[in-house]
């Protein structure tokens, strides 16, 4: 029966090229920190199917979102589990991506000819922080609420077109059921599109010039490792697996925060944002007045381009291990310690006292009433070019 | 491929059951909760409770009386007013008949035909008699009647 399938199939597919394809040696020495590219690969698909049935239940509204992530941790059958793996999944996704980076560097992968299969990887690199992003928003509680709107905020510092980017992000002057709708669209609709168009493209890159390797290999070296299939991909399969158990148990031990339903007036709540973006955070904080923008956009924003840019920058062809490249090695090191310490740094800082509230009669009631009438004298459509 | 030594068949099976193991303890380990996870509304019951009809002395004498009723309770996540509609009788002996205008075939709403007497559905042409049985038509059962009482002077059904 099944050699019948499979003759049947073999006379219709090239499946002698895709087999002789797949079971072509790879290079010698590689390592597990080869299956960080197939563990982000699974994640990144996991996190499409928890998403997908997460979907059934959610509700992008401000007068429901927070009531229906509440129904599905509380009253849906293994809700918690589900809406925990997604949680937890996208941070071990960040992680994972970023040490399969990390690896890319050590190694010196990205250089020629693999420059565009670095290029599509750090755009992926930027779509899994735009999910991150646009998901933190979806619970509707107070630090979904309040981190949009700083992140939005922040966004809004660049110069020129920063205050139109905030407007566009925010689908208006302030976060709300726009803002919400949007959101939902990029992180359910937009970047999942992009995110498996992108992988296609990397892969294909992948497979198209070989693996590189390890900067160890002689050229004979380069063709006589393990076959891709099955030998890598069961070290991959078993590096999966463990990756699995270690996301499964944080799905079911680690309960998912919900804060309070997210609440615009209240003065007392000290936003803070995902911890993957705490460095950014934190880095705003050393600079004030105009220079503002120096951490909130310039220094973002030349970061993202370098390291975008990293194999045309680093043109030394050959490849050697990051131990002995001086300049690469200290740059790396720098940045990755950089990264952690603005991150620990920005995870200890001590939050806010809460400021008593202001009893409500003593608040400004005065501007709000006047607001609606110039409201109604301006046109429908303001596009800020005043 | 054929010349593989013994040993390295062995291993290549041994990676391929093994992959096919792992593949299938995840794909499990999946498939439960999120099979679970979606269909679970379906084992979710409905609370049915007691509302509030109206004072029954000024129902006293009701002949297929259409009542719309408001009531609230859980959507999912959220809590709104359901409507319904029924049709009220006085059976004359202080109790009360309360027909649920829902068609026992698909759903639609029937309408009481003062003239004939009779229910109608316009969905499938049903036609049903004051006592809300079939006379023609698909419904496969009687109308359905609401469970009733009067406490306090108030009519109260069971909403379905
Ligand atoms: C969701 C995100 C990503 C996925 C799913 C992914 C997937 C993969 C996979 C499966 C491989 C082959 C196995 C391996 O070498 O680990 C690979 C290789 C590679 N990736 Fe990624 N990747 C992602 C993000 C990135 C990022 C952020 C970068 C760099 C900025 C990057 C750069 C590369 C390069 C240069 C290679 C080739 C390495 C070589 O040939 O030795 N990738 N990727
Ligand atoms: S639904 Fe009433 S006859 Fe079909």
């Amino acid at each position: 029966m099944n050699s019948r399938i499979s003759a049947f199939l073999a006379d219709r597919l090239p499946l002698k090229n895709v087999e002789n394809h797949i079971k072509k040696p790879l290079p010698k020495h590689i390592n597990w920190l080869f299956s960080l590219g197939s563990m982000a690969a699974f994640l990144l698909i996991l996190q499409a199917v928890t998403g997908a049935f997460l979907a059934f239940y959610y509700s992008p509204s401000p007068d429901h979102a927070y009531d229906a992530v509440n129904y599905i941790s509380k009253e849906v059958l293994f809700g918690g589990f589900v809406r925990g793996l997604h949680h937890w999944g996208a941070s071990v996704l960040v992680i994972v991506v970023f040490l399969h980076l990390l690896r890319v560097v050590a190694y010196a992968s990205y250089k020629p000819p693999r420059e565009m299969t670095w290029v599509t990887g750090v755009l992926m690199l930027l779509i899994v922080l735009g999910f991150g992003f646009t998901g933190y928003l979806l619970p509707w509680d107070q630090k979904a609420y309040w981190a949009t709107v700083v992140g939005v905020k922040i966004a809004g510092t660049a110069p020129v077109i920063g205050d139109f980017v905030a407007k566009v992000l925010r689908g208006g002057e302030e976060v709300g059921a726009v803002t919400l709708t949007r959101f939902y669209a990029l992180h359910t609709i937009w970047l999942p599109w992009l995110a498996f168009g992108l992988i296609a493209v990397h892969l294909f890159f992948v497979r198209y010039y070989g693996s590189a390797g390890t900067p160890k290999n002689t050229p004979e070296d380069m063709r006589s490792g393990k076959p891709f299939y099955p030998d890598q991909l069961f070290e991959d399969a078993v590096a999966i697996l463990i990756l699995f158990i270690v996301l499964a148990s944080m799905a079911i031990f680690v309960p998912v925060p919900l804060e309070e339903l997210a609440d615009p007036t209240d003065a007392s709540y000290d936003p803070r944002p995902e911890w993957y973006f705490l460095f950014l955070f934190q880095l705003l904080k050393y600079f004030e007045g105009p220079l503002e923008v120096v951490g909130t956009f310039v220094i973002p924003t030349v970061g993202f381009v370098l390291l975008l840019f990293l194999p045309f920058l680093d043109r030394k062809e050959e490849r050697t291990s990051l131990l002995k490249r001086p300049v690469a090695l200290t740059v790396t090191c720098l940045s990755v310690v950089l990264i952690m310490l603005l991150t620990i740094l920005g995870a200890i800082a001590p939050r806010l006292e809460p400021v008593p509230e202001q009893p409500p009669a003593a608040e400004q009631t005065a501007p709000s009433q006047e607001t609606p009438e110039k409201a109604e004298e301006e046109a429908v459509f303001d596009f800020g070019l005043d | 491929m054929t010349d593989v030594p013994e040993e390295g068949q062995q291993r290549r099976t041994f990676f391929k059951i093994g992959m096919a193991a792992i593949g299938g303890l995840i794909g499990l380990a999946m498939a439960i909760p999120l099979v679970g996870f979606a269909i679970s509304p379906a084992f979710r019951k409905a609370s049915k409770k007691w509302v509030d009809l109206g004072i029954a002395d000024l129902l006293k004498g009701s002949r297929y009386k259409k009542i719309n009723y408001t009531f609230s309770a859980k959507d999912g996540w959220v809590e709104t007013n359901k409507r319904r509609s029924v049709y009220v009788t006085d059976q004359g002996d202080g109790t009360f008949q309360v027909y649920s205008r829902v068609c026992s075939h698909l759903g639609c709403l029937v309408r009481w035909d003062e003239g004939k007497d009779q229910f109608f559905c316009p969905c499938h042409g049903a036609v049903f008699d004051s006592a809300g049985n079939v006379v023609a038509g698909p419904p496969p059962r009687p109308m359905d009647k609401l469970p009733v009482k009067v406490e306090d002077g108030i009519l109260y059904v069971k909403e379905s």
